[in-house]
């Protein structure tokens, strides 16, 4: 094989890792998967970097007595891929920490109900009633009584949609 | 000479050292930060009065391009010494025992100036990187569950852009060999191609993930709604205007008259019509700033968009006037946090608080003695000029958008003056040192009314400079003796 080959597979690799982990992070729904395809991509970015500097025939970079007259590596990207490597590992932290915390507000890892949750609580907070209130465990302030929906033949028009306080009145 | 970097060196240090301090002197720790932040302002006002002509510091005694330097330009200056006013004004004075978010806003502090002040794209992604971890720690700081999940959702998308802009930084290394942004400027002509391109797109996604562009910023609206009204006016004032200072320096140096710019105009006109359409439709006065934000980050990038000085001169007035604007509302929505349907009466409960409401909100709309006005004017005159049909579809949108904002800003101000229930309007009560914060943003305001002509010399001046690509690269590269007009790979024989 070439090494012009192996360089773009190379490239082809660190393109792909990059890929693999954005379309993770789009397309999953539990937030550690979500943390795990981020550091993937991640590490796809880091692979560029290195292989933009790399050179089949040469040494590592480091000044020696007799690596002097040798052929280096680029030393900029290996210095950049390290400080980035550090860099992630502090967010890799941070955002582990930010899904302890969630999991111990909410109970799930479940991205689409953490969204749903959050958007509730927001709305809470600007004293907005939202729909998803019901959904709501107990905590704050009492649950509402289960909202059961009347049968559909005998009352066509129960269809509209359903509002707390409206259906509070009617159970009363 | 170097003086300038303590405006990055002494905020960190006190960052780390806070914790330190605070245990064992709590009044000591309560008055080291302003303190900081004070010496900041001086030094970088000094510069900013005293400057002639725009200046390279070469930090580590290696010249550029190998060693790292900082580039002070008027520009770079002005945004050094707005940081720590902004601080100022938004500091937690009330806060008697944390240090917790004192150490996070000194970090964004020195982060902030580190990445105005450096001319190394290296160096600005890590000072990036350092100001999206404080302003994580900032957004999650008042510990809600709403706040940790909305500051989760902003950690992964800026996660994803840190790496799309890693991979933008990375393509420009393979083509030009080099990380100083006035040696990248020296070899822009190999940065004209499908690859440059992508790689600031990349660049601009990834960086935009702060400055709220278009396709990166689902996590606006949710952050700023949870976290505490003083850092979200931090956010969407000062540290979006960093994001975009990084951008706008990136397009004059490496990629004048290139097809950057129609990528630029494109995303700021989706973020104009998707901030203002939301805005209009939101139902509480948080997110409703929040979108309107979105839409005005979109006008910024349609000025900085604009080829030549005078898309500079009104980049830079738009940007300058939301940064003072925007803070100005969030810091009304302490109180003023209910649905805006019940918001009645509040303007009897401060009268004060609503008059400022009105004012800024006039501003924003672009009334004419107002700052607004001449920023949106001298936009509106740039779109005019540049006459092709990309540019005059941006106008219409931008006039529409104006429309949109009257509509749900007058709206609101509308509904202040109504009549409320009695119970709520107690509710409604702005407390004391809010309203003075406000005002002073609002006092800067009317300074501005009033001194107009000499900030419009001043403000030519700043644009005719920051857009000077050969001025950028001469500052930098003049005291190095090498010939740079090859890329650094084949001067070391590297030819392939």
């Amino acid at each position: 094989m070439s090494t012009e080959l192996i360089h773009w597979l190379l490239y082809g690799g660190a393109m792909g890792l990059i890929v693999i982990g954005v379309v993770g992070v789009v397309v999953l729904n539990n937030i550690f998967r979500i943390i795990l395809a981020l550091f993937i991509a991640e590490a796809g970015a880091n692979l560029l970097l290195i292989i933009a500097g790399y050179r089949f025939d040469a040494i590592a970079p480091i000044l020696t007595a007799t690596s002097a007259t040798q052929v280096m590596v680029d030393p900029v990207p290996q210095a950049m891929v390290l400080t980035s490597i550090v860099i992630g590992v502090g967010i890799q932290a941070l955002a582990l920490a930010l899904v302890v915390k969630i999991y111990q507000h909410y109970q799930t890892l479940n991205l689409r109900e953490i969204h749903q949750r959050m958007s509730a609580d927001i709305n809470q907070g600007c004293g907005i009633i939202s729909l998803f209130s019901h959904e709501r465990p107990a905590g704050s302030r009492p649950l509402p009584e289960p909202f059961v929906p009347e049968p559909v033949d005998s009352e066509p028009s129960t269809s509209e949609p359903f509002t707390p306080g409206k259906n509070q009145g009617d159970k009363k | 000479m170097n003086s300038i970097a303590f405006n990055v060196a002494l905020p960190l240090l006190t960052a780390f050292l806070l914790p330190i301090i605070s245990s064992s002197s709590k009044p000591a720790a309560r008055f080291i930060g302003p303190f900081v932040l004070f010496a900041m302002l001086g030094f970088a006002l000094v510069y900013f009065n005293t400057l002639q002509h725009p200046v390279a510091i070469a930090l580590g005694g290696f010249l550029p391009p190998l060693g790292i330097s900082f580039h002070l330009d008027s520009l770079s200056l002005l945004m050094a010494s707005i940081i720590p006013l902004m601080m100022l004004l938004l500091w937690p004075y009330a806060n008697k025992q944390g240090y917790r978010e004192e150490s996070l806003l000194l970090l964004l502090a020195g982060g902030a100036s580190g990445l105005v002040l450096s001319g190394d794209l290296f160096n600005i992604y890590v000072f990036f990187e350092l100001i999206s971890v404080a302003s994580f720690g900032l957004a999650a700081a008042n510990r809600s569950a709403a706040a940790f999940a909305a500051t989760f959702r902003y950690l992964v998308i800026s996660g994803l852009g840190t790496v799309l802009a890693l991979t933008g930084i990375g393509l420009i290394y393979t083509q030009t060999g080099t990380l100083n942004l006035a040696h990248i400027g020296l070899l822009a002509s190999q940065l004209d191609n499908p690859i440059g391109l992508s790689a600031f797109a990349l660049i601009v996604i990834g960086i935009g993930v702060k400055a709220e562009i278009f396709p990166v910023n689902g996590w606006v609206p949710e952050v700023y709604s949870a976290a505490s009204p003083r850092i979200s006016a931090l956010l969407a004032g000062l540290i979006s205007k960093l994001a975009v200072l990084v951008i706008i320096r990136l397009l004059v140096v490496a990629y004048q008259g290139s097809d950057a710019y129609i990528i630029l105009l494109v995303l700021g006109i989706l973020g104009i019509i998707w901030g203002e359409l939301s805005a209009w439709r939101s139902k509480d006065l948080k997110r409703m700033f929040a979108y309107s934000s979105i839409g005005q980050l979109g006008m910024v990038l349609v000025a900085f968009s604009i080829p030549g000085d005078a898309g500079m001169v009104a980049g830079i007035a738009m940007m300058l006037h939301h940064l003072v604007v925007k803070p100005g509302l969030f810091m009304l929505t302490e109180k003023w946090n209910g649905p805006i349907s019940k918001l009645g009466g509040a303007a009897k409960s401060s009268p004060l608080a609503a008059i400022l409401f009105v004012f800024f909100a006039l501003s924003l709309i672009g009334v004419p003695p107002l700052p607004g006005f001449w920023a949106k004017l001298l936009l509106v005159i740039g779109l005019i000029q540049a006459s092709s049909p990309l540019y005059l579809t941006a106008l219409a949108v931008l006039l529409t958008a104006t429309v949109i904002e009257t509509h749900y800003l007058m709206k609101t101000a509308i509904k202040i003056y109504s009549k409320g229930k009695k119970k709520q309007v107690k509710k409604w009560q702005q407390t004391s040192f809010n309203l003075s914060v406000i005002s002073v943003f609002a006092l800067i305001m009317l300074a501005v009314v009033f001194t107009l002509t000499p900030l419009a010399n001043k403000l030519n001046h700043i644009a005719a400079e920051s857009s000077d690509r050969v001025l950028y690269i001469n500052t930098t590269l003049s005291a190095s003796q090498p010939p740079l007009s090859q890329p650094l790979s084949q001067q070391m024989g590297k030819v392939q």
